[in-house]
């Protein structure tokens, strides 16, 4: 399946770059009629306009997109040092053509010497020291800042005593050498991430300025600027200078409030892609799109963690006993028609470290999770946490109604509460119960799926979770080789399934809908929810 | 009158600092802190989060905040920024249009159906078409507003076609169906509201009096009747403006229209103090200019009316 996508991909890429009109010549040497023998429609010629569906983004400035809708644009426009291969979650050349370190520590990137931003600027090692110095500066907020926390001179620069970060330095015009403070064996896959995009001189003049309209280096270039709550919209950028340019000729993201009248409007066909269909949707897809639709698991988890610092969650069998209790494909089916993937593990599925079979308590066992509860003197009220006004309160209660039955537990509260003020209790340690939270892989890899929130001390620690082994082995994993760091990381998410902090509730399903005028063949959603715009291939004007 | 009208003026200034002080207080009640929820589940470091709370005044205490706040407003006209770093006043001009544009065509919408359905209820009193009016417009008065939204998105939008769904790219055709929504139980509130009125004033003295010096009947509703009953009319359907000219949250949300009651409603749940502020205080301003425009109105209605 995945050839065959590849095999029409590459066809309409040889199509739009030769300027040909249509994309079925049919001698295509590498497959160009692969995609015609099975049936698929031909992309329309130069690629089509997609309009997609989007939330109004908090920001669009790289450093400081910390949500999805800001991002979705942001990887259009931009291109980082490196890029993602979205089948096997290998990095890839993006600025830099290669990259090498000895020691995981000190890392030195070439950069190719054809890349520039959107306005001429040319894009060297210099631009990525501004960049990255710019977005660590306390003085200009950027949200994503600590995401640079490992590298060299991060304090001296956050105290304010300087604003150069020391472990930054343009070698050469094309030479870029990054020193962190400690190993780190995944730091391609963390430049991947959205902070890490380059910035042309003129945003740090005028950022805001600059955020209304950015100029970028990636596969499309604004055109005109971000309609506030209306749209933004975005050309192909002719001169990419990497690889595989985009497919569709102009993206339309198109800002929605509300979900569901998205849903209406593709129905409708006045919107081409809703990339998350609404839970309460998902019976009638069928019925309303038939095979303009697809669904894809993702690397977003969604957890019930214990709060640890709280005496009637310290002993693991309560834990254990719990999470036995959950008859989590139940709540599935009643609540989410079946769209998510129960999670019996901490490392998402998707991604090469995952590992099978490995949650001895993740399965639904109502007996011997009763006799365990009973025997660890588990407490027999509970107040379950969350947020309020996220669609989380219906398989919260699910949850909470099987633990009633199975535990014999008398009664279940329920505290739901603004995030602002969820928050603020979770960090002065005031939830006295199980609470949903979730996290969403920003980079694919094991490492972010366990680091920043079992590791001792982390800021996303909200369970109070502290094992010596597991930070010694995650710091082990950091600074390993590849291989090696895979059973590391490995071995950190068996001491996770066994401890549990958290219950592992599910890796979401996202289902995408779209109009006839979109190869379903062509759709593709990567570990951090995002469908992957640039490779849609259009059949209809 | 004029005397009246600057008294009525001067008035507005305790109004509209009362209600600002208000605002501001009840979005500074609200716990747990707004920076921090803006990061999500993974958060931004402390450098960060105290730089953004110093910007926006977080750590002063409220009357601090709020003096730094009205200072702004009248030395730098300054109406501050959303936690995006967007000032309100571009909000405002981007958005009070939508929302304007959607209370007028409601409100027109609202006036015409309204009173022909009052009308002739009047004249057809008791018989088929004022039962219909009657039960139609209790039914109307019933719906939620969502689901009369949901439905005519469904069948004028989505199955015959008609009118877009949501969105107002396509010009005054695309608040059709929002300003129906909006406008469906205010219809009904003012057909009844006529009816009641005018079914008495068709049976005072002065209504028979022109029956009797033979004038036709169009012209005895017309002149005599109906500008005796407009009077409640008229202040329903001002006050009605006026709090339309608020923004409506739900039929703003399921149309996609970007209008005051969205941001409104998304700025307390971000609580942007400073944004609430700014909206809700052109909301009272509109209040009280239209409350006075009606009460001007009354006079031209009904010369009895004086103003002192």
């Amino acid at each position: 399946m995945s050839i065959s996508k590849n095999f029409t991909r590459a066809g309409v890429v040889l199509a739009a770059s030769a300027l040909v009109l249509t994309a079925c010549g049919g001698n295509g040497d590498n497959g160009g009629d692969a995609g015609t023998a099975e049936g698929e429609s031909a992309a329309v010629a130069g690629g089509g306009t997609i309009s997609v569906y989007n939330c109004e983004p908090q920001h669009l400035v790289p450093g400081n997109s910390t949500e999805v809708c800001g991002s979705k644009v942001l990887q259009q426009l931009f291109t980082g040092l490196v890029e993602l291969d979205y089948d096997t979650y290998e990095v890839i050349p993006g600025v830099a053509e290669s990259w090498d370190t000895e020691d995981s520590q000190t890392w030195t990137f070439t950069l190719g010497e054809d890349w520039a931003f959107q306005n001429g600027e040319e894009i060297t090692a210099q631009t990525f020291v501004d960049t990255f110095n710019w977005v660590v500066n306390p003085e200009n907020t950027q949200q994503s800042a600590n995401f640079f926390d490992n590298v060299v001179g991060y304090d001296a620069v956050i105290n304010e005593e300087t604003d150069e970060l020391e472990g930054l330095r343009a070698v050469d015009e094309y030479t870029l050498e990054i020193e962190l403070a400690e190993p780190f064996a995944p730091f391609p896959q963390m430049l991947t991430y959205t902070a890490f995009y380059p910035m042309p001189s003129e945003a740090f003049e005028d950022i805001e300025a600059f955020e209304q309209a950015p100029i970028g280096n990636g596969r499309y270039q604004i055109d005109g600027s971000w309609e506030h709550d209306v749209q933004i919209a975005a050309d192909r950028w002719e001169d990419f200078p990497g690889e595989n340019p985009g497919l569709p000729e102009r993206i339309e993201w198109r800002i929605y409030s509300d979900i569901d009248t998205a849903y209406m409007d593709v129905q409708a066909g006045n919107l081409d892609i809703l990339d998350q269909t609404p839970p309460n949707r998902l019976t009638q897809i069928e019925a309303d799109f038939g095979e303009n639709s697809a669904t894809f698991d993702t690397g977003s988890f969604t957890y019930l963690g214990l709060p640890l610092y709280q005496e009637d969650f310290q002993d693991e069998d309560v834990r254990h006993a719990l999470s036995m209790a959950i008859d989590r494909q139940a709540v599935i089916d009643a609540i989410f028609d079946g769209a998510q993937t129960p999670a019996t593990n901490i490392i998402p599925p998707m991604l090469p470290e995952a590992q099978d079979g490995i949650c001895e308590w993740c399965e639904y066992n109502p007996e011997e999770a009763a006799d365990l509860y009973e025997a660890a003197g588990g407490p027999s009220e509970l107040t379950v946490w969350f947020n309020s006004g996220a669609g989380h309160d219906q398989w919260v209660e699910a949850v909470a109604n099987q633990w009633r039955q199975n535990l014999g537990i008398e009664e279940v509260k329920f505290e739901s509460l603004e995030f602002a003020q969820y928050l603020e209790l979770h960090d002065n340690e005031e939830i006295t119960g199980p609470f949903r939270l979730g996290w969403t892989l920003s980079y694919p890899s094991a490492q972010y799926a366990m680091e920043p929130i079992y590791t001792t001390g982390q800021s996303s620690n909200y369970t109070g979770f502290s094992n010596e082994e597991f930070d010694a082995l995650i710091e082990e994993a950091n600074a390993a080789d590849p291989e090696t760091s895979i059973e590391l990381y490995q071995q950190a998410e068996e001491i996770l399934l066994n401890e549990m902090p958290v219950l592992p509730m599910w890796f979401s399903n996202y289902t995408t809908v779209h109009s006839d005028r979109i190869d379903n063949g062509s759709l593709l959603m990567d570990q951090g929810t995002f469908l992957r715009l640039e490779q849609i291939v259009v059949t209809e004007d | 009158m004029t005397r009246y009208i600057i008294r009525r003026l001067l008035q507005f200034i305790p109004v509209i600092l009362i209600s600002t002080l208000i605002v501001y207080a009840l979005v500074f009640a609200i716990p747990g802190d707004p920076i921090r929820a803006l990061a999500g589940d993974r958060p931004m470091s402390d450098a960060v989060r105290e730089q953004l709370r110093q910007q926006y005044n977080l750590d002063d205490p409220f009357f601090i905040q709020y003096f730094k706040y009205i200072w702004g407003v009248f030395t730098a006209a300054d109406f501050g920024t959303t936690f995006q770093g967007r000032p309100v006043l571009d909000i405002i001009q981007q958005r009070l249009p939508v929302t304007v544009t959607l209370a007028l065509v409601a409100t027109a919408i609202q006036a015409v159906f309204g009173v022909i359905a009052g009308i002739l209820c009047t004249i057809y009193k008791d018989r088929f078409i004022d039962r219909l009016v009657q039960v139609s417009t209790v039914m109307m008065v019933a719906l939620p507003i969502i689901a009369i939204g949901f439905l005519l998105q469904l069948v004028f939008g989505l199955n015959l076609g008609w009118f877009p769904i949501a969105g107002n790219r396509e010009g005054l055709v695309s608040y059709l169906l929002p300003a129906f929504t909006l406008a469906s139980v205010s219809t009904g509130i003012i057909a009844r509201l006529l009816r009641g009125e005018l079914v008495d004033a068709m049976q005072s003295d002065y209504v028979r009096t022109a029956t009797a010096k033979g004038l036709k009947r169009t012209r005895v509703i017309g002149r005599h009747g109906l500008r005796n009953a407009m009077i409640p009319v008229v202040t329903f359907i001002g006050a009605d403006l006026a709090s339309m000219l608020g923004g409506s949250i739900v039929v703003e949300s399921i149309f996609n229209l970007p209008g005051l009651g969205e941001q409104v409603y998304r700025s307390i749940s971000g609580q942007e103090g400073t944004v609430v502020v700014g909206i809700v205080t052109l909301m009272v301003i509109f209040f009280v200019v239209i409350n006075l425009l009606v009460d001007l109105l009354y006079g031209l209605l009904d010369p009895r009316i004086r103003y002192e």
